[in-house]
């Protein structure tokens, strides 16, 4: 049997260490899953600015997202915070800014947003980080009510507005997006969520007049709209290209978006997750008649839509992994308070079953609202993990709700021997006994120890940056993959793995959480093992090549080009 | 008198139809009689059925029998006796407000109305069945009937509090609040009492202040926890304040005075469904179907409950029945869509999901936000 050095110190602070610790006259606690990292030691002194009025206008309580992006290619992390701005309801008293922050790869970060050019002067929402051009630096794309941008990354630690001459300028309101290669033509193409028409000169307020007090309208109450699909033409520029299909017909409020492939046809698939309509499962058919992509929504059928009281959820955060480690994607949408969230497993037929139940992950958040959410290995033991970011939407709940708040605890569910997610938040540590207005949430190993760290945007507030002490014991191998006939970042890729007698698989999927981005990379735990004895991937088409790697080192990262294998 | 006990003492006790005993005057059913009013109704029920096996047309003393045995809690067999001797004596005085009494402790409302309704139209000055049909219709979430059967009643008799009360809870429930408000401030003015903090706990559940309607009803429950239908409503405002563990302590504890409480048991059906604990949500929503036969909400949660445990078809059958009932009804047509498409019939499951988006469609654009622009 192997212990991972989680429950290692599970086992230890629950039962031999305290005993341990005295004899030896030590008082130390043991180390927390995750420590939080204050602004004094990080040098992240950002906060964000919700524009919170006496009116209660629906954007401010939806942001920001974060970013986790290697903006200038030296090999670490820095990180991207959305914040809002002037809108056609709101002009910021004083200046309001997004920022970028340059990992100074000693735990600290230097803010080189003003240099970088990417303030960004819209009320911002969420942020998508890929390499559209294939040119291996990354670029940005940012969501707003009002204005969504797209910086081109310059190679020189700036960036350029190019959104309108990409073609990307999407009206509206928009909330998540992700870059993924649906045609399999080696380039990434972009979707972008939108949320409900908040259009109009005169905002439609809702209020209970008999108290005299305004507050966030739900929104069932403004009209649904349909998202956005960008094919990139390879020139710099692209083409929306939903017109004529499910996309386009689809109207609803989306919030999140996970690509992910739910049937292992090679084609990525996307699930979005809306607030208060169905959520819609698109998936991929490959070209149609007329050239014409054809997708085809399966929500409903797909048990994916509705709850299982036939209702549309509140859904808001979306995350796609192969929970259960069969080779299929499972799925998991997070809800507001008192519909609790859901685990799709996959039943392998474009179908899914709701398991939150004996993952305990329905019980946890039957109270809670829930937003940025990522599946990862946080413990590098080969199963995936979950971490759930949270808050009420209203920030008046406290006012007429005994348990529902407006902040919210985060929560942490680790996956046992018996292949279900127990909730671990009372030992992951003093972050998770505190509480947030919790909206956007990345995951990124920052400090490049193998360990994912989690950094988080809260509404109104300053950021949190989560470090990861979980997964120090155990052994891992890093990959940072480079495509050459597929797209760049490798988007799509599937990547299998044997180290200890066990085989693990992984897409890369790519966007997940809330208005956020995460790092690249991935990370494939192997517990105790000491090596891993086979590495196989898959990348996708339209070479679809599948390089099978030996001889791997272990607890460093690697870079891995399609046909290539590692370079040195 | 305390209002409710007015209503429940007409319940408890039945009403025994002595005249007929005149036109039987045997040993038998005198002692039987004897009994029944000495309070021994287990010797009466022998002696009533001794009887019943020589004269089985004797209308009146099976009347006496059903009495007796709704007074030993035996409902079921009452109405059994009640209904064949409503057959052989459709006139004898009382025997229909008794099978009514003895559907409503069952728990069938909706029978129990249906009977008061006659005894009603028979006799309209019938204060105990006025009562009784206006707390049958509130218990069936027809408020408006209430208003309709009550409104002259409160003219007649402005004082009796029995009426105020059910009149005041219909008229909220029915969204006229300043009516049913000052129908509180009638009781209001008669001192504190469970009856008006429940009804002011109602208006404000109305208003969608459930903080305070949570106050109000913590209050009335702390005056009387055995008020009829307090538990039912304090447990709605812990769902949207409080959690789940809250609400279905308070349902239960309505359940405890009122077993067939049709909310109580179908919340506590619905809740437990959402726990995935399907055998135990079938007990609560089986005796709420009792309660409101064919009711949608709870056939609908039955069907939902069918579907998770894989019994498709059996979940396609009644769902097609509910839609075909209550066409407006979404979240059914959700279910037989998936339900169709569980069964490979594709061409039913878009049609449902065609349906689905239409209601949607439908729904949303009655949206305050989307008629305001």
């Amino acid at each position: 049997m192997t212990i991972s050095r989680r429950e290692w110190l599970w086992l230890a602070g629950a039962c031999g260490a305290t005993h341990l610790w005295a004899r030896q006259g030590v008082s130390t606690p043991p180390e927390p899953l995750f420590a939080e990292v204050p602004a004094s030691a990080s040098g992240i002194e950002w906060v964000h600015d919700n524009a919170m009025s006496a009116n209660h206008y629906l954007p401010e309580t939806l942001g920001p997202g974060c970013a986790f992006l290697d903006f200038d290619n030296d090999g670490w992390m820095d990180i991207f915070l959305v914040n809002s701005g002037p809108s056609d309801f709101w002009k910021p008293p004083k200046p309001v800014r997004n920022a970028l922050y340059k990992n100074n790869r000693d735990g600290t970060f230097t803010d080189v947003t003003e240099k970088a050019g990417v303030a960004g002067a819209s009320f911002g929402m969420g942020v998508a980080v890929g390499d559209y051009e294939n040119d291996g630096w990354p670029d940005i794309f940012v969501t707003a009510y009002g204005k969504c941008t797209l910086y081109k990354n310059n190679q020189d630690g700036t960036f350029t507005d190019v959104t309108e001459k990409a073609g990307v300028a999407t009206p509206g309101w928009t909330t998540s997006a992700v870059w993924f290669d649906y045609d399999n033509d080696g380039l990434l193409d972009l979707f972008v969520c939108s949320f409900v028409d908040y259009s109009g000169e005169h905002k439609f307020e809702c209020g209970d007049n008999r108290i005299g007090k305004k507050y966030y309208c739900i929104p069932r109450v403004f009209r649904p709209t349909a998202s956005f699909l960008y094919h990139n033409n390879g020139d710099g520029t692209f083409t929306e290209v939903s017109k004529g299909t499910d996309i386009a017909k689809a109207l609803g409020k989306g919030l999140g978006v996970v690509a992910t492939d739910i049937n292992n046809d090679g084609r990525m698939d996307m699930f979005v997750a809306n607030d208060t309509v169905q959520n819609f499962l698109f998936v991929n058919r490959g070209p149609g008649p007329n050239r014409r992509w054809k997708w085809e929504e399966i929500a409903l059928q797909a048990g994916v839509g509705f709850s299982e009281s036939g209702q549309a959820r509140s859904g808001m955060g979306v995350d796609a992994s192969d929970l259960d480690n069969d080779g299929w994607q499972d799925m998991l949408v997070a809800n507001v308070d008192h519909e609790m969230f859901s685990v799709y497993e996959n039943n392998k037929d474009e179908t899914f079953r709701d398991v939150a139940q004996a993952n305990e992950v329905a019980q946890a958040t039957r109270l809670l609202s829930g937003w940025g959410l990522k599946y990862f290995d946080y413990d590098n033991d080969g199963a995936v993990d979950l971490i759930l970011a949270n808050g009420h939407p209203d920030d008046m709940i406290n006012e007429y709700s005994m348990q529902v708040k407006y902040k919210e605890p985060l929560l942490l569910f680790h996956q046992g021997d018996d292949h279900r997610l127990h909730n671990v938040s009372d030992q992951a540590g003093p972050a998770f006994k505190r509480f947030f207005p919790a909206r956007g949430l990345a995951v990124g190993d920052y400090d490049n120890d193998g360990a994912l760290d989690v950094l988080i945007g809260n509404n109104g507030g300053a950021p949190l940056l989560l470090s990861n002490h979980a997964g120090k014991g155990n052994n891992w191998l890093g990959l940072r993959l480079e495509g050459v006939h597929c797209n760049r970042d490798g988007v799509g890729a599937k990547i299998c793995w044997t180290a200890g007698g066990k085989k693990r698989y992984r897409l890369k999927n790519n966007g997940g959480s809330y208005l956020s981005s995460h790092d690249p990379r991935e990370v494939l735990g192997i517990g105790s093992a000491l090596k891993i004895d086979e590495l196989e991937i898959q990348w996708p088409g339209p070479g679809k090549q599948i390089d099978k790697l030996t001889n791997l080192p272990i607890n460093r990262y690697v870079h891995v080009m399609e046909g290539k294998g590692i370079l040195r | 008198m305390d209002m409710w006990r007015a209503i429940f003492l007409i319940v408890s006790l039945g009403i025994l139809t002595l005249d007929a005993i005149a036109q039987t005057p045997q040993e038998l059913v005198q002692d039987a009689i004897s009994k029944q009013q000495a309070g021994d109704l287990e010797g009466a029920v022998r002696e009533y059925r001794q009887f019943l096996k020589m004269h089985p047309e004797a209308a009146g003393v099976r009347s006496n029998l059903g009495a007796a045995l709704a007074g030993l809690g035996q409902f079921a067999e009452a109405i059994t006796e009640y209904k064949v001797a409503l057959k052989q004596a459709p006139a004898t005085p009382g025997l229909r407000l008794n099978l009514a009494l003895a559907y409503y402790k069952t728990g069938r409302i909706s029978d129990a109305a249906a009977k008061l309704v006659k005894v009603h139209e028979d006799s309209p000055e019938n204060n105990q069945a006025i009562l009784l049909l206006g707390d049958c219709y509130l218990r069936m979430g027809q408020n408006k009937d209430v208003i309709r059967l009550l409104r002259p009643e409160h003219q007649k008799n402005p004082d009796d509090m029995a009426i105020v009360y059910l009149l005041g809870t219909a008229l909220i429930r029915d969204h006229q609040v300043d009516e049913g408000q000052a129908l509180v401030d009638r009781i209001l003015r008669n001192g504190e009492s469970a009856e008006a903090r429940f009804m002011l706990g109602s208006a404000k559940m109305e208003a969608s202040d459930f903080a305070g309607a949570r106050e109000e009803l913590a209050k009335a429950i702390a005056l009387n926890p055995n008020l009829p239908g307090v538990h039912v409503l304090y447990a709605q405002t812990l769902q949207i304040t409080a959690g789940p563990e809250e609400a279905q302590k308070e349902f239960k504890a309505e359940l405890a005075i009122d077993s067939y409480n049709y909310m109580a048991n179908l919340q506590m059906g619905a809740m437990l469904r959402q726990d995935q604990k399907f055998d135990e949500a079938k007990q609560y929503l089986t005796r709420a179907l009792e309660t409101r036969p064919g009711d949608f909400a709870v056939r609908y949660q039955l069907a939902a409950i069918a579907l998770s445990e894989g019994k498709v078809d059996e979940a396609r059958s009644e769902l097609e029945s509910i839609v075909k009932e209550s066409p407006q009804f979404t979240e059914a047509h959700v279910s037989l869509s998936l339900a169709y498409f569980r069964l490979k019939r594709p061409a039913d499951g878009n049609r449902e999901k065609s349906i689905v988006e239409k209601l949607t469609a439908e729904a949303q654009a009655k949206q305050p936000g989307v008629k305001a622009q």
